[in-house]
């Protein structure tokens, strides 16, 4: 596939300044990218759900971390048209 | 402060929004307010007060909840088998 492309370099109006080789590795680049970009957002959302009070990560010790939080508090990463200044609704016990 | 429940279970319409729920998908929602009305039962009946201030959970799981989800758990927490703390 990349010895598909040799006849159209040789037709290039410019002087090749590398080796070949280097063009060849050269052309995985944009796969690097696209891996590695996959790679930090998955790892920035897990390090989301970690920090914030989404998932229950220890069931004895803290059961349920969204009850923790403020009623003011926006949980969802991005929100429109949404004033976060409410009251909290029901009887405080237990 | 109960009277002030009072009011609002007056004034029920539908549940409120939940900032700990904000999303389409309210099954926690659902299912936090059927753990809390049983929970806000066992507390306030320990405690030898009046259980009414709990009906405004019972009201917001009714108002959210399918009948068939409520129905089962109510079945499981007659036979001792429900699956969440209360």
């Amino acid at each position: 596939m990349g010895s598909a492309i040799f006849p159209l370099i040789a037709t290039l109006p410019c002087p090749l300044l590398f080796p070949l080789n280097l063009f060849y590795s050269l052309q995985l680049v944009p796969l690097f990218i696209f891996i590695g970009g996959g790679t930090v957002m998955s790892g920035a959302y897990l390090l989301r759900l970690a920090m914030g009070p989404h998932v229950s990560w220890n069931r004895n010790g803290n059961p349920e971390p969204w009850n923790k939080t403020e009623p003011t508090q926006q949980h969802k990463f991005y929100s429109v048209n949404m004033d976060y200044s409410k009251l909290k609704k029901e009887g405080p016990d237990f | 402060m109960s009277d002030v429940i009072e009011e609002k279970i007056k004034n029920y319409r539908t549940a409120p929004f939940d900032a700990r729920f904000p999303n389409t998908n309210q099954t926690r929602n659902c299912f936090q307010n059927y753990l809390d009305f049983h929970r806000c039962n066992k507390a306030l009946s320990d405690k030898g007060q009046d259980v009414a201030p709990c009906d405004w959970y019972q009201r917001v799981y009714k108002s959210i909840c399918p009948m068939s989800w409520v129905a089962k758990w109510d079945d499981q927490i007659e036979a001792g088998s429900f699956p969440g703390k209360i």
